[in-house]
């Protein structure tokens, strides 16, 4: 075994670099997912005629194709039938690609949560006069909130890592700069310990903030 | 509305003229950054074969040449949707792309090499019979292979990247790659692999354009840089730099 030590130290900060684009593409995918998720959620719960089908039929499509095939269909295949989408640069494509994706787990995990919470409290929402609407957004999204904090951070984690999947489309990120610097220096095992553990510091530092947050949502539970 | 049109002939006129004055035409060039010695990063700078010739044509053409990379398998697909204007990754002329894209003139003569670690009783084509063989993915050595193989007895596996190092860990037999660059890659990083007889295809490899006006003229443009650089020895003078010899004539 031969481990070059000076270069895996010297592949970390040059490696680095690219972890902004990764970590860009991951949190604008963030927002995004979540937006589309928190609504697609809610048109379930409630059953919204129609709107109900189509999200049904969204998720379906989302969750029961790979990443990969999405990102192709969206930024090779699309632009053959609607050429005006050639437009639409490998990073806008990518956070597309992962913010539809994602939203579609991130949607069942919230109306799991929606779904968890006792019926009571949007019965007393309603006898009070509130809407179902504003009974949704101010008494069961905060508590529904605590409740899926958790599988939504898995789903994050995740997203994290299959920013991976950009290279394909020509983003310069994270592991596309590792595989690039291996295939010249033939330190595979160096360049893709290196961007393992970037990979998993980020994650573990995004588990720290989750707990924090846990903490902060639970507070009103504690005794 | 004559003085509307006139107005508007006027505005395209400047525009056209301010065109041609101010910037250099961009040129986006796809490559995988990933083969070396063609394309390949290093301490954070792309460089190689590749990009030293556009770097050139780039100077003579008055293009401002733009390097996309992509993962091998993304590339054609960059070019088909216009993103990049050419690929420029030792991509060997074909039939069947030929078919569909405009080439430049080669600028690379080369051959289907195989390759194999040092003592492995696999001394040339003939002898990949019940062998497994990787080619990379995208590529024209599995059609090249699989054309020899007419009875299916080679099991041809393809990479996306990886496949030196899938022979060094021996999950491989062989691999195909072209005879320049394996060699370049042996000698470059000392790996215990060698050339298993000669190379059994002659393959010429160029610039893949789009058929269309802009791929028409940049054809010309380009056929005109490389027929220059060939003339006063400035192609020769990469293509030595990177190999030991001439890479870019027979």
């Amino acid at each position: 075994m031969n481990f070059d030590l000076s270069y895996f130290i010297e592949l970390i900060p040059l490696l680095l670099r690219y972890l902004g684009i990764t970590m860009q593409m991951a949190l604008l995918g963030l927002v995004f997912a979540l937006l589309l998720a928190v609504v697609m959620a809610v048109v379930r719960v409630f059953r919204v005629p129609l709107l109900d089908w189509l999200v049904q039929l969204y998720i379906s499509f989302f969750r029961g194709t790979p990443l990969l095939v999405q990102l192709f269909l969206l930024y090779y295949g699309l632009p053959q039938m609607f050429p005006p989408l050639v437009g639409i640069d490998a990073f806008t494509a990518a956070v597309i690609g992962l913010s539809l994706h994602f939203s579609a787990y991130m949607a069942e995990s919230i109306r799991a949560a929606i779904i968890g919470i006792d019926r009571s409290q949007m019965e007393a929402a309603l006898s009070i006069g509130q809407s179902p609407l504003m009974a949704m957004r101010r008494i069961i999204l905060p508590q529904a909130a605590r409740i899926a904090l958790p599988s939504l951070m898995n789903q994050f984690v995740d997203m994290i890592k299959s920013t991976s999947l950009a290279f394909t489309l020509g983003v310069a990120e994270l592991m596309a700069r590792a595989q690039m610097e291996a295939s010249s220096s033939f330190k595979f095992f160096e360049s893709f310990l290196a961007v393992a553990l970037i990979y998993w510091v980020v994650v573990v530092l995004f588990t720290r903030l989750q707990l924090r947050l846990e903490t902060k949502l639970n507070r009103a539970y504690q005794r | 509305m004559l003085k509307m049109m006139r107005k508007a002939v006027l505005a395209l006129g400047i525009a056209l003229a301010a065109q041609g004055a101010l910037a250099a035409e961009v040129v986006k060039v796809g490559m995988s950054g990933q083969y070396f010695p063609f394309t390949f990063v290093k301490k954070d700078v792309l460089q190689g074969f590749e990009v030293d010739i556009w770097n050139e044509i780039g100077k003579r053409n008055d293009y401002q040449v733009e390097f996309v990379t992509s993962n091998f398998s993304g590339l054609f697909g960059l070019l088909e949707s216009g993103r990049i204007d050419t690929i420029s990754n030792q991509i060997t002329i074909t039939d069947e792309r030929k078919a569909k894209y405009l080439f430049s003139n080669p600028y690379v003569v080369d051959g289907a090499q195989v390759v194999t670690r040092k003592g492995s009783d696999i001394k040339g084509i003939e002898d990949l019979a019940g062998k497994t063989v990787a080619v990379n993915l995208g590529s024209n050595y599995e059609q090249l292979l699989r054309a020899y193989d007419k009875d299916n007895k080679i099991n041809i596996k393809t990479y996306d990247t990886g496949i030196e190092q899938e022979l060094m860990l021996g999950r491989i037999d062989a691999f195909v790659m072209d005879r320049v660059s394996s060699m370049a890659l042996i000698k470059e990083h000392n790996l215990p692999f060698v050339h298993a007889g000669a190379a059994f295809e002659t393959i010429e490899n160029a610039w893949p354009l789009l058929n269309n006006e802009k791929g028409k003229r940049l054809q010309t443009e380009i056929n005109k840089a490389l027929a220059a650089m060939k003339a006063d020895g400035a192609l020769k003078a990469i293509s030595e730099k990177w190999f030991d010899g001439d890479i870019t004539s027979h």
